[in-house]
């Protein structure tokens, strides 16, 4: 009677790969109806379990058993058509083709025509409570319907476990909710779901069990109440962590960086200030804003220079709403042209920042929100991208002191403990947080008297993570500005001397995070508080 | 979190021997070519091993060599330039055609030098600063600079008798051991040598690679990524006029048909040697020895086509050849890239 209930059996499967053994003995049950929690740290093993389950690799020994049937080899196709869909972190769909055309990609014929192909999509997105339209472009879509493409995508192919790899990692809150009533009503017809992803109390909210991995090891597998955070944080790291974050430094002082009247095509005049060894957080929602404002001052953004009329249009369409004071800068024609793009005092004088070049120059540092895209060049070494920036302070006539190169790398490997075998490995062989720390090694040897940091936790594993607010605390202490994005509201209001509220291209509030609630603050990030 | 470390020191120390060879010769494809072609060339009637084979060899394969010289650092940039065939054959005439109106030979040298750094910068400026394709901005380049070239020459190839001109390439420099090398030899290492410093040792070849790897990274991270592709533009374009020069020198005669399939063969060349299309990967010595794979593929088959040899090829065959050899060689570099993908 219990095999009846088992949808997923997974017993001792091995997997290696060229000298790394990803999966030892892994052993887990999922039962059918359940949202099942698959959590670890990243390199745990996970992606490799659900690639297994979902036929990318093939595992080297063990049993599968999926819907009674036992599993041996199998291709990605094979095993949607069994019932079996993954949704990547990246999303699989093909963004010049339209709605109904995804859902049913190489399907077609099997579904009588695309009319028909639409028709059906129509009903499914129906179901889960989607008004998307079916004709529309996927590449229009935003990534929480892009996600919910996914899904009716697997449901099109009648799946009966859905594994879902960090659903969430694109999505605001709001959208999350959605994702989660999306869940909570496929459970409740009997579909089973694998949902693998770093945010805790999103399983607390969603699971029914909960299987922790580390270093290709399954833990445990237990059910969600049976467990508290700190259980799951000390399983997945193996040991106890006293705090997921440290005190945060408080020695604001003068101010470093005042900017007014930040325009681009996304944004409306904003303005804010910046003090020395602050620690600012901005907090919204993804698409809010919050990296447009960064790159426009780091200069990676080109800032639009609104033409004169552009601008009177602009300021007609706005009059209504928002007027910002700026009487003394109204007047010269040199003012309305910073007025219409930015205009920037670093320490009281006026920066401009076409360029990430005359970003640094001027004293910023940016981490990017990316480390893949905008971040790391993946193919060189570790020492290579750490000293990236820095190559002028390292090269005579343009040639290269290669062995100030490595003091400079081994300085900053040791600084930031990057556990790397050589300063000569390439760092796409590096974790993700050490992928991170490179980049933090970069900016520090640069030392920037304003360091932004967007998104400087994303994908990293909860050991890392807070070394890496210590670094960010000590770069404070040490007299250095930091502006700090996150997704994570709890880690910004943590860290942050101050925090203000971003959405929709403006600034809807400042905070003082030790009083303010994060509910008030999250209420100024939605937006909220203006309808009201 | 010693864990991490000795994880990946492990994944490092265990790769098999199988994998570890595969990975040497997909990288090292050209010198894997040059050993099975100096294998082959064993069958041939003609003993090649020879000093004067290998000095008539380097002697005709100079142009392309510092051509492919420039080339790789437009290559690197994540970029082609396939202009250089007639910069080199324009730099020649310009050469001759000044010599031969009273200009002195040094000025008349530089100027033809100058003029591809020039042609450089403005395919620089239509690559770089108004984003075009490299690939088909320099192709109409290459195009325009050849009716430039048929233009200012009349259709006929130009001459000059100036001895100084002739001697550029064409004088014996004594050398230990190996007797001699011709000039234009020695003139294609110096270039050699110069190219490979920039790339090897100084930061703006660093740039290079940082900006053909990724673009945007290295934007992000401060590099002055316009000025530094823009400058790999110009140096390719001066590298091309130099081997112009080279070329005219050696013949004492600048032409227009000189040079219509050299950026073909120069770029594939230099994919071969292992400078990626994808970028940020591969160097001097890589396009180099790139170079010298084309080379003694013709110079081998030629070898074979001759009357009497172990085996024979119909002449009409070896361009078939080379073909098949260009088409596998890039494939496997493709195959590789791809790998490469898979492992991250």
């Amino acid at each position: 009677m219990e095999n009846s209930d088992i949808i997923l059996s997974m017993t001792d499967v091995n997997k290696s790969f060229p000298g790394v053994k990803a999966l030892t003995d892994a052993s887990i049950e999922v039962r059918k109806g359940t949202v099942h929690a698959v959590v670890g740290e990243n390199g745990a093993g996970k992606s490799t379990l659900m690639k297994i389950l979902s036929g990318v690799h093939t595992k080297d020994s063990g049993t599968i058993i999926f819907d009674g049937e036992t599993i041996e080899h199998t291709t990605p196709i094979q095993s949607i058509r069994r019932g079996l869909s993954i949704i990547y972190q990246e999303f699989n769909l093909v963004n010049t083709l339209t709605v109904g055309e995804n859902i049913f990609l190489g399907r077609f014929r099997e579904m009588k025509g695309l009319r028909n192909s639409h028709k059906k999509a129509r009903e499914l997105l129906d179901s889960i409570g989607s008004t998307i339209n079916t004709h529309s472009l996927v590449g229009d879509l935003s990534a929480a319907e892009k996600q919910m493409i996914e899904i009716t995508k697997a449901l099109a192919f009648d799946s009966k476990l859905i594994i879902m790899d960090e659903p969430s990692s694109s999505l605001t809150a709001d959208e999350l909710k959605q994702l989660f009533v999306i869940i909570d009503d496929l459970r409740k017809k009997g579909v089973t779901m694998i949902y693998i992803s770093h945010k805790l109390d999103e399983i607390f909210q969603l699971c029914d069990t909960v299987t922790v991995m580390r270093d290709g090891i399954i833990v445990d597998t237990k059910p969600i109440d049976e467990l508290t955070r700190n259980d799951m944080i000390a399983m997945m790291i193996g040991r106890e962590i006293e705090n997921e974050w440290p005190e945060r430094p408080r020695c604001a002082g003068e101010v470093i960086l005042e900017v007014q009247n930040l325009r681009t095509k996304k944004l409306k005049n904003i303005s804010f200030t910046l003090k020395k060894g602050e620690i600012l957080g901005f907090v919204g929602l993804v698409g809010a804003g919050r990296t447009e404002i960064v790159k426009a001052i780091y200069g990676a953004d080109r800032v639009k220079n609104l033409k004169e009329k552009d601008l009177k249009q602009t300021e007609h369409g706005e009059s209504n709403k928002t007027k910002m004071p700026d009487n003394d800068i109204v007047n010269t024609k040199k003012a309305k042209k910073l007025k219409s793009g930015k205009r920037m005092l670093i320490n009281g004088k006026l920066v401009k920042t076409r360029n990430p070049r005359q970003g640094i120059h001027a004293g910023i540092g940016l981490l990017p929100e990316d480390r893949k895209l905008e971040g790391l060049v993946l193919q060189f070494s570790v020492k290579e991208n750490i000293v990236m920036s820095s190559l002028n302070k390292i090269s005579k006539f343009g040639f290269l002191d290669a062995s100030r190169e490595k003091d400079i790398a081994d300085k900053q490997i040791k600084a930031l403990s990057i556990k790397t075998p050589s300063p000569n490995t390439k760092t796409v062989t590096l974790s993700g947080g050490n992928q991170q720390k490179c980049i933090m090694g970069r900016w520090l040897e640069i030392n920037p008297d304003i360091l932004i940091l967007d998104e400087p936790t994303r994908g990293i594993d909860v050991g890392t993570k807070y070394e890496i607010y210590l670094l960010i605390k000590k770069i404070a202490e040490n007299g250095g500005s930091v502006i700090m994005i996150s997704s994570e509201l709890p880690e910004v209001l943590a860290m942050s001397n101050r925090v203000l509220t971003i959405c929709d291209g403006e600034i809807t509030g400042e905070f003082d995070p030790e009083v303010a609630s994060a509910h008030e603050i999250m209420d100024a990030a939605i937006g909220g508080g203006e309808n009201d | 979190m010693t864990i991490y470390t000795t994880h990946i020191q492990h994944r490092q120390d265990t790769q098999s021997f199988g994998k570890k060879v595969l990975k040497v010769l997909g990288k090292q494809k050209a010198l894997v070519a040059i050993a099975v072609i100096l294998i082959a060339m064993l069958f041939s009637s003609t003993n090649i091993f020879t000093l004067s084979h290998l000095r008539a060899f380097l002697l005709v394969a100079s142009p392309e060599l510092v051509i492919a010289f420039g080339v790789t650092f437009a290559v690197i940039c994540r970029a082609c330039d396939l202009s250089v065939g007639s910069v080199m054959s324009l730099s020649g005439i310009i050469a001759v055609q000044m010599i031969n109106s009273g200009v002195p030979v040094f000025l008349a040298v530089l100027m033809a030098i100058l003029s591809g750094s020039v042609i450089g910068f403005i395919n620089g400026f239509l690559i770089v600063k108004q984003k075009t394709e490299a690939f088909i901005i320099t192709l109409g380049m290459g195009l325009l600079l050849h009716g430039v070239a048929l233009y200012i020459s009349n259709g006929r190839p130009v001459s000059t008798r100036d001895p100084i001109f002739n001697a550029i390439s064409n004088t014996n420099i004594p050398i230990p051991v190996i007797g001699y090398l011709p000039s234009i030899v020695v003139w294609m290492l110096l270039v050699g040598v110069i190219t490979f410093c920039i790339l090897r040792y100084t930061s703006f070849g660093r740039n290079c690679y940082a900006l053909g790897g990724d673009y945007e990274v290295a934007e992000h991270s401060g590099i002055n990524v316009v000025g530094t592709k823009w400058t790999a533009f110009v140096i390719t374009g001066t590298c091309a006029a130099i081997a112009g020069v080279l070329l005219s020198s050696r013949f004492n005669t600048g032409s227009a048909v000189f040079g219509e399939l050299t950026p073909l063969i120069v770029n594939c060349s230099v994919v071969i040697g292992g400078t990626s299309f994808a970028g940020g990967i591969g160097g001097i010595v890589q396009s180099g020895l790139g170079v010298l794979v084309m080379h003694m593929l013709r110079y081998g088959l030629s070898m074979f086509s001759i009357e009497g040899a172990f085996v024979s090829i119909n002449q009409f065959v070896q361009t078939l050849v080379i073909g098949i050899v260009i088409v596998s060689i890039i494939a496997m570099d493709c195959y590789a890239i791809k790998r490469k993908k898979e492992d991250v």
